[in-house]
């Protein structure tokens, strides 16, 4: 009786050690010794980013949440993106307009993107599509992407992008429907490209500089990096950039869509981007408005440019070739030319409140020149 | 051999396109080829991403439908290299994002021996490549319906050692083979035909294009210089020995009915065989500029387009052009009057309404420079056999459009000049 207990009691033990390495198939330890000659991995659970159920993307130790005060629209999907930087590693917030970040080697930023069954419940239950991953070795960045399994256990290793059928119900309680286009490995430099390089984008001062909530506390993120040691010398906050969330309504504005710019467009079209081919430059520090698109004649463009002249004609939303693009998703036309294939309805509504709002006669003050409107 | 076989394909194509203005030739039927399986496809997409430097990616005879774009970035001496133009076909009808369906960037790149079809937006792209090689491509989209057709077929950017040879470039929406903002580029004994525009030649500097086959489009070659752009003004461009033959298609840059938007091609009128605008340094000579129906080759001015015209370090004028030693014929057909410069052309040439021009200059000039344009404050000289023949016009249109004026005499236009070019250095590219 008593041995048959003891045997129960063993076989409790076991079941639970099993238990626990099924739901922790990789621990804290197993990242610190993350051998980044072997990379990439071709599980995202053997990185060991996070603990419990890999869906639950709770993090462990040195991964910590992020998140930028605007965001890229990628045909609604929500986002968690962390940034693991092993014990005694920090980063470095450059002294330039945007507040770029000097990342040192092993640096790895994590985004999820996922859908919420029903968005009125975001915390609910949900589908992640995928995980990108970008790892910095060798003063320069990669990316690795990996696609979730069905069964949202565990996410593979995948270069050549790939379509995922996704589902579910928005704001409004109305079903949606979607074929979301996973980008192929080499579609990330698309956007992520500074000068022929690698770059992460989200991840600069002016984008962090604000507090967010980290479950049950808030804290500025800046000064939650340098209390958990992930920034070293941190600048007076004050002095250091910041952009506004576009979506807060208590803003500017001008300052709104200069925001919604930045973070949608600004990655290509900036003067180091790929896009800079089209002398339309969008981040949010540009301060000429010719190179904004008012009266600007597209380059490039295409049938993108439908039956317009101007990248903006300022108090003439729907002549404006900005809005054109950003109202289509014809492929060729639809700005940006990755990552959507849905229109952003509120994006486009507040993109052409500005534009309505710019007025013709003080922009063509910019220009000496005559010309027909 | 490959000489031979790409004569080949040129005569197939002048037989089969001697029609008007809308055709959907082909150089051959890509439908006939075996469907790649999806492994190979997915092979292809892997082996753009994985090649390492040095490498060659060899894609065998086969259709390949493909769901995702081709990138190669950033690499250094690679190959791309088809089975043939008539034999690898990438297809990029099912794409459902990406501006362009093959881009490319990095050092000493080669595309070879190879067709892309269908792309959405541009057939190839190559972004800061130093030393890019496109080789025995053909990019063209086999949709009757020109309107869903892509940009550019053949498209560097922003590169530096450019070599485009015994390419052919069809049916694009804007410029078929098209070179920008870049520099040290050879365009040579490649085909175009049935796009908006041929070949252009915008914001670059030290180009040559020669022995080219430019037909049926509406604007055959092109040299531009555009406001606002990084690399703000080009220079330095020989146009020589092409036959530029019957550029009278249809404009379809926009849909029929829609008047041009932003995009300066939008303005080309048809039956343009050369147009130079706000360009500089262009040597264009002997050619054969035929039956272009409204103008065999028009000097122009950033001005005429209607749009602001001021932009850092870049001029809207033409300057420094040497036309010589061109052959000219011109048809009997009307010229163009679907465009603003068609109807300038048609109705006030100096030769008579409705008559075909072959030499046009649109009269703006720099008045800063002198108020007179027959002192040819812009160094525009041209000197071709038999001018007392051909149709020459400048036309005069500082005073508005209620009183625009025109003028046959040539006399102060009587000179040469010497344009610099150098391209030896990539001619073994």
């Amino acid at each position: 009786m008593r041995h048959l207990f003891a045997s129960c009691l063993i076989f409790l033990f076991m079941g639970c050690a099993f238990l626990h390495s099924c739901q922790q198939p990789a621990n804290e330890k197993s990242l610190a010794q993350l051998d980044f000659k072997q990379l990439p991995l071709k599980k995202l659970s053997e990185y060991g980013f996070f603990a419990g159920e890999l869906s639950d993307l709770l993090p462990n130790n040195r991964v910590l949440f992020y998140e930028p005060a605007s965001s890229l629209f990628t045909d609604y999907a929500f986002k968690s993106r962390f940034i693991y930087l092993a014990e005694g590693k920090s980063v470095k917030i450059l002294d330039n307009a945007e507040g770029e970040i000097d990342f040192p080697d092993e640096t790895i930023l994590i985004k999820n993107f996922y859908y919420p069954l029903d968005f009125r419940v975001p915390e609910g239950k949900k589908q992640i599509i995928e995980t990108r991953l970008m790892i910095k070795m060798n003063g320069s960045w990669e990316a690795y992407p990996y696609i979730w399994d069905e069964d949202q256990k565990d996410a593979t290793y995948k270069i050549t992008g790939g379509e995922k059928e996704v589902k579910w119900m928005d704001l409004e309680g109305e079903d949606q429907l979607i074929e979301y286009i996973i980008p192929n490995k080499n579609q990330c430099k698309s956007c992520h490209n500074q000068n022929n390089e690698m770059v992460p984008i989200g991840v600069k001062a002016k984008h962090l500089n604000h507090e967010i909530s980290y479950g049950d506390r808030s804290n500025h993120q800046l000064v939650e990096w340098n209390e958990k040691g992930f920034v070293s010398q941190l600048q007076d906050l004050e002095n250091l950039p910041k952009m506004i969330n576009y979506q807060d309504k208590d803003q500017a504005l001008h300052d709104r869509a200069m925001a919604y710019l930045d973070i949608n467009c600004a990655h290509c079209h900036r003067e180091d981007g790929p896009a800079s081919t089209s002398g339309l430059f969008l981040n949010y520090e540009e301060k000429d408005w010719r190179k904004l698109g008012v009266f600007k004649t597209p380059v490039a463009a295409g049938f993108g440019a439908g039956s317009f002249k101007y990248a903006i004609f300022p108090g003439k939303a729907d002549e404006s070739i900005m809005t054109h693009r950003m109202a289509s998703t014809e492929i060729g036309a639809a700005m940006p030319e990755i990552g959507r294939v849905m229109v952003h309805d509120e994006g486009l509504e507040l993109i052409k409140n500005w534009i309505s709002s710019l007025s013709e006669s003080e922009m063509r003050a910019h220009f000496s020149s005559d010309f027909e409107p | 051999m490959m000489k031979q076989s790409f004569s080949m394909i040129l005569l197939v194509l002048f037989l089969c396109c001697s029609c008007g203005n809308s055709n959907h030739d082909q150089t051959f039927d890509s439908n006939n080829l075996l469907r790649a399986s999806e492994a190979a496809v997915e092979k292809l997409i892997e082996d753009f991403i994985l090649v390492e430097d040095g490498g060659t990616i060899s894609i065998p005879e086969g259709f390949y439908a493909l769901k995702t774009q081709l990138i190669l970035d950033n690499k250094k001496t690679i190959t791309i290299q088809g089975a043939g133009m008539d034999k690898t076909v990438l297809s990029f009808r099912d794409l459902k994002s990406g501006g362009e369906g093959v881009k490319l960037s990095g050092q000493n790149i080669k595309i070879e021996n190879l067709t892309i079809e269908d792309a959405p937006g541009d057939g190839v792209k190559a972004q800061h490549c130093d030393g890019i090689t496109f080789r025995k491509i053909n990019v063209t989209w086999t949709n009757g319906d020109k309107s869903k057709n892509g940009t550019y077929a053949i498209y560097p950017v922003q590169c530096r050692n450019v070599m485009i040879d015994e390419c052919i470039a069809s049916h694009s929406k804007d410029a078929g083979i098209y070179v920008g903002q870049s520099e040290n580029i050879i365009v040579k004994n490649s085909l175009a035909f049935g796009n908006v525009a041929g070949i252009e030649i915008e914001n670059s500097d030290n180009a040559e294009v020669f022995g080219n086959v430019v037909k049926d489009n509406s604007g055959g070659i092109l040299v531009f210089n555009l406001p606002g752009l990084p690399k703000s003004d080009g220079k330095g461009t020989k146009i020589y020995d092409n036959e530029i033959i019957e550029n009278n298609h249809t404009n379809f840059a926009t849909a029929l009915n829609e008047s041009p938007n932003g995009n300066t091609v939008t303005m080309i009128p048809p039956g343009s065989g050369v147009i130079l605008l706000a360009a500089k340094e262009v040597e264009v000579y002997n050619n054969k500029i035929h039956k272009n129906k409204t103008v065999g080759l028009a000097i122009a001015n950033y001005h005429i387009t209607g749009f602001p015209t001021d932009a850092p370090d870049w001029s809207p004028f033409s300057s420094d052009i040497y036309i010589h030693d061109n052959q000219y014929e011109r048809t009997l057909a009307l010229p163009d009057l679907s465009k603003e410069m068609g109807q300038l052309i048609s109705v006030y040439n100096a030769h008579g309404k409705g008559k075909t021009q072959d030499i046009i200059y649109d009269g703006f000039w720099d008045t800063r420079i002198s108020d007179d344009i027959n002192t040819n404050p812009m160094k525009i000289c041209i000197q071709e056999p038999q001018m007392e023949s051909l149709h020459f016009t400048r036309f005069y249109l500082l005073e508005g459009e209620d009183n625009i004026k025109s003028f046959k005499a040539y006399s102060p236009f009587d000179c040469s000049l010497k344009v610099q070019t150098n391209v030896s250095a990539i001619s073994n590219l």
